[in-house]
């Protein structure tokens, strides 16, 4: 079981998961996941996420084919034996139960304490260090009851650190987060990577995986796509993946357009010494639907005043300006 | 540590009041015995009488054996169906496994009416059998059904109509074994007979030790399932281990004692008040401790003292019970929480 270390920590050949033999959601998938890599896991509800992860780390029975870990077939572990390589945190945030985050944490290290499961003070160490690492020392004494969702899932993510595996898969961390918690938790899963450790987790939240993950592995059409994120990103994936759901996606900046249809396109003018006014009101013509093309028939400047900045739209031969960007806004909705 | 002191300081308070209620316990009854003489007669310094000995150790001491079994050994079942099934209702009451236990006793006195030794083990077999089946049905539809509520109005279903079957057994049987089974389904710590106290301890006194090593165990399935896996917890021989011990402690006790109501559910709770922690280190020897002091003291109540009455134990043990859990569903709107 131990010795030579394999260079894939999972590696999955001819990977077939599903519920039944009728039912199943992704086929022969070939995957690796490399030591010290981050791998983002990107798919829409239903298409098999969850189930993935669950296999790969055998909570679920494949339907077909194995899953190397360490270079050994899964089924070649105990129980025990698994616990120290695999870590795991659930998509589940709640029933959850009326725990401290430090008696939480220190579940964490199960897996080596003996039958009375007394904790040694190296394991207090890392119990502490697992705390500092996700900034919860305050939090020790604290129910888990009356943490945010935040908190509560660095919480758990220090419980599976904790564990101290060489990988660690998370099952949609950032569901229940908004931006900035999203973000920083993937940038302390980044930190975890960089510390050695592999990641595997499921988002939904392209933006973040685009930014942080070494790898993507992308469900689409029953298949996985995997990649670097700019290889993917080459490739047209994103738009072709998005273009379906309504959801735009600009390959060009690598973002997101919401709204379902075009509204117009706009072509923005001048240049400005400051860049801050120009994000936001890309971001507000984005919103609203509008594309940003040069040469378009409606004209934005956006000069500066002595109140801030004025945005002047031009359109054949009428000029409007207006004060700020939602007047903008609300003219733009109105014009179409 | 201070949570650490809180806990040493529990077991010790609980420890001097068991002490002091099991003394008072014994005392207790028609015939007086005073501490001095009993504490004599131990230690062989002084000497009861012959009738004084013969209640003492004929009838006093089997009855609060009893009780100390029935008080450690009840919610030992109720906190590890409520780790099981993640849900702060779940105890043998609740989720039928008294009432399958109750069955199998009403087959063996309704049904057969046997007697003598052979009858104080199909008692206890055909309660370990009732409890068990009802225990693999809740096992088996948890399998299926994730939601806890749904587990819990199952488990007030067929405890209701496992009642309803029993009531047309009552309807059809003798008076004698009518007579008998209805005393029985009061509860009684004071019925409990030699041989059947030796059953009684064989049965539970292993179990509770193994419960206490399996403590560990039952922390990590706090998370559920799937988490106590990846934590390394062999998923199946611990539900069989759940499954084997509240089986045969509800039952042992339900057997001989009588369905005792709300121990299981609501012990657990107060030592987790008590303690103000979920560890399960901590917990099940608290909840041992909790149940005890609260079955002497209940016992104390039933015999109401002063007068030669004696109330059901089972009423005594609902009426301390039902306040925690009225609390607990009122005053805890975290119904998910442990």
């Amino acid at each position: 079981m131990s010795g030579k270390k394999a260079d894939h920590i999972i590696s999955l050949d001819r990977f077939t998961i599903g519920y039944q033999k009728d039912h199943c959601l992704l086929k022969h998938l070939y995957l690796t996941v490399n030591r010290g890599e981050m791998v983002a896991l990107i798919g829409r509800n239903g298409t098999g996420k969850s189930t993935l992860l669950k296999s790969m780390i055998g909570l679920l029975a494949p339907l077909a084919g194995t899953c190397l870990l360490d270079g050994l077939p899964l089924d070649d572990y105990t129980l025990p034996q698994r616990a120290h390589r695999v870590s795991f945190v659930s998509s589940q945030l709640t029933q959850l139960p009326s725990l401290s985050v430090g008696e939480l944490v220190r579940l964490g290290r199960m897996p080596y304490t003996g039958w009375m499961g007394r904790l040694s003070t190296d394991d207090l160490d890392q119990v502490r260090q697992a705390l500092e690492e996700v900034q919860m020392t305050a939090y020790e004494d604290r129910k888990l009851e009356n943490l945010s969702d935040g908190e509560r899932q660095r919480a758990m993510i220090a419980r599976a650190f904790v564990q101290d595996t060489p990988l660690m898969v998370l099952d949609e961390p950032t569901a229940f987060l908004d931006i900035p918690n999203t973000h920083e938790l993937i940038r302390l899963l980044s930190r975890f990577r960089d510390a050695g450790r592999s990641i595997v987790y499921s988002t939904h939240d392209l933006e973040s995986a685009l930014r942080y993950a070494d790898k993507l592995w992308v469900i689409h059409e029953g298949r996985i796509l995997e990649g670097s994120p700019e290889d993917l990103g080459m490739s047209g994936l994103f738009s072709e993946l998005f273009s379906a759901s309504g959801i735009g996606y600009d390959n060009r900046t690598g973002r997101f357009l919401f709204s379902g249809n075009r509204r117009g396109v706009v072509s923005m003018e001048g240049k400005l010494v400051k860049e801050e006014p120009v994000i936001w009101t890309r971001k507000t013509l984005e919103r609203l639907g509008y594309g940003i093309e040069s040469g378009a028939a409606v004209k934005l400047t956006i000069e500066s005043s002595s109140e801030g900045y004025i945005w002047i739209i031009q359109k054949e031969d009428e000029i409007f300006s207006f004060k700020n960007l939602y007047t903008l806004a609300r003219f733009l909705i109105q014009e179409e | 540590m201070k949570i650490r002191t809180r806990s040493i300081f529990i077991v010790y308070f609980l420890g001097l009041l068991l002490i002091a209620l099991f003394l008072l316990d014994l005392r207790i009854g028609s015939i007086s015995i005073s501490l001095k003489d009993m504490l004599g007669h131990l230690t062989g310094r002084a000497s009861l009488s012959e009738q004084q000995e013969l209640i003492l150790t004929k009838f006093r001491l089997p009855r609060v054996a009893t009780a100390l079994m029935a008080g450690a050994a009840l919610p030992v079942c109720g906190l590890q169906m409520q780790t099981l099934f993640r849900n702060p209702l779940a105890g043998p009451y609740v989720l039928g496994i008294s009432s399958g236990a109750s069955f199998g006793a009403a087959l063996v006195v309704l049904g057969a009416g046997a007697t003598g030794i052979v009858a104080t083990w199909s008692l206890a077999i055909a309660a370990w059998i009732g409890a068990g089946t009802v225990m693999l049905l809740l096992l088996f539809v948890s399998y299926r059904i994730k939601d806890v509520m749904t587990i819990l109005i199952l488990g007030i279903m067929f405890s209701s109509g496992l009642a309803a079957i029993i009531s047309i057994m009552q309807y059809f049987s003798q008076a004698s074994a009518l007579k008998s089974f209805v005393i029985w389904s009061m509860g009684s710590l004071g019925n409990v007979s030699g041989a059947q106290l030796k059953i009684m301890a064989w049965a539970i006194l292993p179990l509770l030790l193994l419960t206490l090593a399996y403590s560990k165990v039952l922390n990590g399935l706090m998370l559920g399932e799937e988490y106590a896996r990846t934590m390394g917890v062999r998923i199946q021989r611990t539900l069989l281990i759940i499954f084997a011990t509240t089986s045969i402690l509800a039952g042992t006790i339900t057997a001989f004692c009588g369905p005792i109501g709300f121990i299981g559910i609501a012990v657990p709770h107060m030592a987790r008040f008590l303690l103000n922690r979920s560890d399960h280190r901590v917990l099940i020897p608290v909840s041992m401790l909790t149940g005890m002091v609260v079955m002497v003291f209940s016992d104390i109540v039933s015999r109401l003292p002063g007068t030669e009455q004696i109330l059901p134990i089972n009423a005594v043990t609902s009426l301390i019970g039902i306040p925690v859990v009225i609390w607990l569903v009122v005053m805890n709107r975290k119904a998910q929480s442990l």
